[in-house]
């Protein structure tokens, strides 16, 4: 209880907490996501990955068309600047952008890995970290403390510690892990979130940081009610710095491009990546995403006649392509 | 291979919450000083980048954002009877005039439910909100909740209470010296249905030993029950106070001992208490006809007066007898 709800003429706005909105399109669509691998094999092999997808994108803008009378999709696309080292922007982002052009793709917004763990001084991937609540496994009464301290999350309950079994000489042998959301046969899955060796920074995994990008453009990052990751423009034809910590996390290189977060996200991925999209799926589903932002979603879409699902990760989707 | 789903459909509707389970902890912070109100903001910003809610009138008033805590466990019953239920319990923790620190948790039960579990975003997407396996015994679990006695298994709102709490008595920046000796206490509490035209009202608040209260309240439907919670907080914080300033009068042995020995034994309740009291100052105006209630009967602001007068008394007494030759 606070002050605002006691009724009568006073108020106190540090008593009420404020989320600010964030401009939605209908769909983001993600045209890929770009790691070392993709720029050393050169120009040609982004070319070929921008016409492999683009009958791809064509279908998600039509299926998105089909539900709203005047479509609101924008395309975005990550760099993978966080795990390798990469060549500077100035080297790697013009011909990236040229080759989907080649393909007839517009890029609206660039999105640089790096910046879903930290953007901007704000540290994303640990605030989004905190705001797991995990799915309790059958017999949870709440008098243990959340598994959180480990850096993995899993969609179930995991096999006893080996350790233990060993211990008991009359331990029953090994269990099965089992998954919680389910009738009957378990697809059990324990992502690893983050690792940390002596002395060194934390490193999130991929499929966390790619959780993170889901929220961001699903328009559900606050940090202390701002949104967060949020696109800065960028001039076409303005030279991008030779450092990937000077570009800013998220920019926008189209100016007439519709909201970089939307109310739905459709992603164009090979399908190598589909076990980290799964561990993507368990991590949303177990994210209390901050519920002023989620009713501002939701409310927006409904005014829209497009009601989104209540689940996060009922909001996704996602094309998986054959290919590197 | 879906793209993009049609229209979006709501998930499975979830029954109106019939029944409110919590229990408040109160205690003094061991802090040597009161928190400024941003220091509290500090101790209290238990979950990264979210608002701490500060209230500065009528008094300073700081709480934590809400904690999540996944449960999927029986429900307590008088009768003994098994009720799985699964959900989130809301907890966080309040600093009231940087002193008085506080540590909730509560859930609100829905009457009925499926018998199968559903999807953990169902859940989430209803923070605070449990749902039994089939339809509620709400008089069964209200006692069962308010009972000295959880078996093993049953829903531990207690752990998660406590959990909280000793996030924040762990935080480095309290020095763990607080001005007096006090006892913690807790309520447990309840809230079942008033019936259809009837307002809020407090059936029931005891006193049990060990700074254990219970109440059980009746609240009309759609109360929210963050104003429940709410009126519960104020509530222990109250009975804490009372409790802390008979104790600080006790040990003084007002009236029986030399008059500088009670003197310095009363100090702290001038120091730290008596400028507390504050009955009903952030309960929603629906609910303060349950403080009310209380008043007429025993009248708790009658007795902390009382309490306070006495002490005035004792003061004046002393002052006058060192003004006299």
């Amino acid at each position: 209880m606070t002050g605002e709800r006691t009724g009568g003429v006073f108020r106190e706005t540090t008593a009420e907490p404020r989320t600010r909105a964030v401009p939605l399109a209908h769909v983001s669509l993600e045209l890929g996501h770009f790691a070392t691998e993709d720029f050393k094999a050169g120009p040609e092999r982004l070319r070929a990955h921008f016409a492999r997808i683009r009958p791809w994108a064509d279908a998600a803008r039509a299926v998105a068309a089909a539900g709203a009378r005047r479509p609101r999709v924008s395309t975005c696309l990550l760099v993978d600047d966080y795990r390798a080292d990469l060549s500077p922007p100035a080297a790697l982002l013009p011909v990236l952008i040229a080759e989907a052009g080649r393909a007839g793709l517009v890029i609206d917004y660039l999105a640089r890995e790096s910046g879903c763990a930290v953007a901007d001084g704000v540290r994303v991937a640990e605030e989004v970290e905190a705001r797991l609540v995990e799915s309790p496994p059958p017999g949870s009464d709440g008098s243990r403390p959340p598994v959180g301290q480990t850096g993995w999350l899993a969609n179930g309950r995991r096999t006893p510690g080996v350790r233990t079994v060993e211990a008991m000489a009359d331990a029953p042998g090994w269990r099965p892990p089992a998954e919680t959301a389910t009738r009957r046969h378990s697809i059990f899955v324990d992502a690893e979130l983050w690792d940390e060796e002596p002395g060194a920074r934390r490193r999130w995994s991929c499929a966390f940081l790619a959780a993170v990008w889901q929220l961001a453009r699903l328009g559900l990052l606050r940090h202390f009610g701002d949104p967060v990751l949020q696109p800065v423009p960028w001039t076409v034809g303005a030279d991008f710095p030779g450092d990937w910590d000077t570009l800013p996390p998220l920019i926008r290189i189209n100016p007439s491009a519709a909201p970089f977060s939307a109310y739905r996200t459709c992603s164009v991925l090979p399908s190598r990546l589909l076990p980290v999209e799964h561990a993507v799926r368990v991590v949303l589903d177990q994210v209390d995403v901050e519920p002023r932002a989620l009713h501002q979603v939701a409310a927006r879409a409904l005014d829209e006649g497009l009601p989104v699902p209540e689940e996060i990760s009922d909001r996704i989707s996602y094309v998986f392509h054959e290919g590197p | 291979m879906a793209v993009v789903q049609d229209t979006g459909e709501v998930t499975e509707q979830s029954d109106e919450p019939v029944l409110l389970i919590g229990e408040v902890r109160t205690c003094l912070l061991p802090h040597s000083q009161a928190m400024t109100t941003r220091g509290a903001a500090d101790l209290l910003r238990l979950r990264a980048g979210e608002q701490v809610r500060r209230s500065e009138r009528p008094n300073s008033y700081v709480r934590s954002p809400p904690l999540l805590t996944g449960v999927d466990c029986h429900l307590p019953t008088a009768s003994g009877g098994k009720v799985r239920a699964v959900g989130t319990v809301t907890a966080h923790a309040t600093l009231t005039e940087g002193r008085l620190l506080q540590s909730g948790a509560y859930c609100a039960v829905t009457a009925h439910g499926p018998r199968s579990r559903r999807r953990w975003g169902h859940y989430l997407a209803r923070p605070g909100v449990v749902e039994p396996f089939g339809t509620l015994s709400e008089r069964d679990v209200a006692d069962g909740s308010l009972g000295e006695d959880r078996r093993p298994g049953e829903l531990a709102l207690g752990a998660i209470v406590d959990r909280t709490l000793s996030r924040v008595l762990r935080d480095r920046a309290l020095d763990q010296r607080p001005p007096f000796t006090s006892q913690a206490t807790a309520l447990r509490w309840v809230g079942l249905r008033a019936p259809d035209g009837e307002g809020a009202s407090l059936t029931s608040f005891t006193l049990a030993g060990d700074g254990c209260r219970t109440a059980e309240l009746r609240l009309p439907a759609g109360t929210a029950a963050e104003a429940a919670a709410g009126l519960c907080h104020d509530l222990s914080l109250h009975d804490w106070l009372l409790t802390s300033l008979v104790r600080v009068v006790e040990l003084s042995r007002l009236g029986s001992t030399d008059g500088r020995d009670s003197l310095a034994a009363l100090r702290p309740a001038v120091d730290h208490l008596i400028h507390l009291w504050l009955p009903g100052s952030r309960v929603a105006s629906a609910l303060l006809p349950l403080w009310e209630a209380l008043e007429r009967h025993p009248g708790f602001t009658r007795q902390w007066s009382i309490l306070v007068q006495r002490i005035r008394d004792q003061l004046a007494l002393q002052t006058a007898v060192h003004l006299l030759p």
